[in-house]
């Protein structure tokens, strides 16, 4: 007679826990498991909350800076752009030209450290190890070049309202021209070891696909958006800190899947040292600060800004009522937004291809959890 | 066709992965530092530990005890005190407590100080074996951490 | 705020559609923005995108001013890709108010309100599974409203799961 036992149901709660080498951080996943297919997923963040929101009430505009970067701390410099164009433009003065070139200089290059990253750890936890030794060797040129420029390697504070705080260092043109130059032929090396190897190409295609219907509706940006084959990139939609003046492409793929985003990924570093090499050659000559208050106390209103992270969308929403502090600064995230399709794409997938998704997804918890 | 048969048994693609690997096996250049007997170079403008400057010839500080950097510092971990000499009415710094417990070293009152006093130098080995012993007091900012030196 | 007020087409055509629901048109540092009234907020989101191809949504946030009688505002991003428009709905809730959800026109809006529900209390109606997402389940305190300080903690909270005094 048979009888029913635990051994014949069909549903398996797996926690995928908050300590794992493959989340990035500290993100739970709980997944509902049929054997070792996917069939729901439920993310629990907010492990690395630290109010920073909140903090942003009670500190001055140029005293919330530092904590800026500490959000998406693999691209600090790029969060550290997007709050100061934002309270430049509560205050209505624009960076000089001088000051807006540098700061391409040194946000894309953030772009390439953090794809060299993304890079390294996704192929880590798909199971190519060598990779991120290669992508960590490149990364640390980069990261000397931003220890020269503004003394920090990973929490920059790079840039200020209004501007730059220092100015360039001698040998900088110098040295950000080797990197470019270095670099291309390294990235031929991470697209030999990678996009041909069959096992590489087997466990990331059709794997996570995100449609562009999906992508809009979930509001997904970034590589994901563009592998859906959608051409959308901010710096060409809404150009700021000069954007307008360099020539680039914006490289979508056609499968919205895994090797997709991989590939769009490769290109963008490719385009960002098109875009270094153009706005290195003609660094305009002038000041690197434009003429703000000490303190600075914006006219009451409110604006959204928002510029191409490496990871997506980036928006800083700042209500400012006529004080030294604002009165209301809500970040955007994009890994926040982006990880929500995390359940669209994991359904029906196997576990061992959340790995590659949430890889794929390119989240970090700082930003996540702010 | 044949040749696309030819690639995936005999693994061309795996190998050409592989050659990659080879061809590093012998660098030329090592990049192993061998700390600490060999301490690394950090740039010039690195944000390290902080240290209240002096005037080299006088040997007095150059603070002026505005209090400019403990109204920048972000977390207020910096505290000033002075007393106004009555001869020449201006303040000087009595005591200078600086919570390096809290810092995040993110330069800010550096760029306030108008003289220099207040500098962030190059110095990253900073750890101490209790939580009181990171309050750095006016003496110890002015001599700076002295770590072990190992010799190779 | 200074703002101008705002002209277009589109707000010809809302003015048209929703009438005197919509209190205002007006934009500032040359971003767009309408303030309406709570109850038709889904309606227009609803025709915005339905009918003007507004198919993004950037971000749902809230803002707590408690001197006010109705002491929320709920702002909504929405972005056209066709026509590279940004607009900002904004609307004034009063404490215990219950919006109605949007996700069932954007799935997106899911986290984003679960984010607002954690942070400033507000619920919203439809939403299918309204809880705490940055914080823990059990804390008590919605920490971005202006009478929460900055350093408080829900202290029962903290002596039950971690088992220190405080955290602070």
């Amino acid at each position: 007679m048979a009888t029913q036992t635990f051994l014949d149901a069909n549903e398996l709660v797996l926690n995928m826990g908050p300590q794992h080498p493959s989340t990035h951080g500290v993100l739970r996943v709980i997944l509902k498991l049929d054997g070792e297919k996917v069939i729901g997923t439920d993310c629990i963040i907010g492990y690395l909350h630290r109010g920073i929101e909140k903090i942003g009430e009670n500190r001055t505009y140029p005293m919330f800076a530092p904590y800026v970067d500490r959000m998406d701390y693999i691209s600090a410099v790029s969060n550290g752009l997007g709050y100061c164009l934002a309270v430049e433009k509560l205050l209505g003065v624009e960076a000089p030209p001088k000051a807006q070139a540098v700061r391409v200089i040194l946000t894309e290059m953030n772009r390439i450290t953090s794809h060299l990253v993304w890079l390294g750890t996704h192929a880590l936890d798909i199971g190519a190890i060598t990779p991120v030794f290669y992508t960590f060797r490149e990364r640390e040129e980069a990261l000397k070049i931003f220890e020269a420029y503004c003394g920090a390697r990973l929490t920059t504070h790079a840039f200020r309202i209004g501007g730059l705080q220092y100015d360039l260092y001698d040998t900088f043109e110098r040295d950000v021209r080797k990197f470019c130059d270095d670099f291309l032929p390294r990235i031929d090396e991470y697209e030999q070891l990678l996009t041909g190897n069959r096992i590489w190409v087997e466990r990331l295609t059709g794997i996570g696909i995100l449609t562009a219907e999906d992508c809009k509706r979930y509001g997904v940006t970034g590589p994901l958006l563009r592998a859906a084959g959608v051409q959308w990139d901010i710096r060409k939609a809404f150009p700021y800190s000069g954007y307008e003046r360099y020539e680039f492409d914006v490289p979508i793929g056609r499968n919205a899947d895994t090797y997709d985003r991989y590939l769009v990924r490769m290109q963008e570093m490719r385009q960002s040292v098109r875009i270094i090499r153009q706005a290195v050659d003609g660094i305009p000559e002038g000041p690197i600060m434009a003429k703000v208050p000490k303190v600075m106390k914006p006219p009451a209103g409110e604006v959204y800004v928002s510029i191409e992270a490496p990871k997506g969308e980036l928006g800083y929403y700042i209500i400012s009522d006529g004080t030294i502090t604002p009165y209301r600064v809500r970040v955007r995230p994009p890994s926040f937004v982006n990880l929500q399709a995390l359940d669209k794409m994991a359904k029906g997938a196997l576990i061992a291809d959340i790995v590659a998704i949430i890889g794929t997804i390119d989240i970090v918890l700082g930003e996540v959890d702010r | 066709m044949i040749r696309k048969l030819l690639r995936t048994i005999l693994l061309v693609d795996l190998f050409e992965g592989l050659w990659v690997t080879f061809r590093s096996q012998a660098p030329k250049h090592i990049y192993t530092e061998q700390y600490p007997a060999q301490r690394p170079q950090v740039a010039e403008r690195y944000r390290g530990a902080p240290r209240l400057n002096n005037n080299p010839e006088t040997g007095e500080t150059l603070c002026i005890a505005c209090d400019l950097c403990a109204i920048a510092c972000p977390e207020q971990l910096i505290v000033v005190s002075s007393v106004r000499n009555p001869q020449t009415r201006r303040k000087e710094l009595t005591d200078f407590t600086y919570d390096l417990s809290r810092c995040m070293f993110c330069g800010l009152c550096e760029d306030a100080c108008p003289v220099d006093a207040l500098e962030l130098t190059q110095d990253f080995e900073i750890a101490q074996y209790s939580r009181e012993g990171l309050i750095w007091d006016r003496q110890m900012l002015e001599e700076g951490p002295k770590p072990t030196q190992y010799k190779s | 705020m200074e703002s101008t007020p705002w002209e277009s087409e589109l707000t010809l055509d809302l003015h048209r559609q929703f009438g005197s629901q919509i209190i205002e048109f007006a934009s500032y540092r040359e971003q767009n923005f309408l303030i309406a009234r709570a109850g038709a907020v889904p309606a227009i989101i609803e025709y915005l995108k339905l009918q003007r191809g507004f198919d993004y949504l950037v971000d749902i946030t809230a803002v707590h001013w408690p001197e006010r009688e109705e002491p929320f505002d709920l702002i909504y991003i929405l972005y056209s890709f066709s026509r590279n428009e940004r607009i900002r709905i904004k609307t004034r809730i009063a404490e215990g108010d219950r919006p109605a959800s949007v996700v069932s026109l954007y799935p997106g809006a899911n986290w984003l309100e679960r984010e607002v529900f954690d942070m400033f209390g507000i619920e919203f109606a439809g939403h299918p599974d309204l809880r705490r997402i940055l914080l823990p389940e059990e804390w008590t305190g919605h920490p971005l409203r202006k009478d929460y300080p900055i350093t408080q903690m829900d202290q029962q909270w903290v002596r039950e799961h971690i088992g220190i005094e405080s955290g602070q």
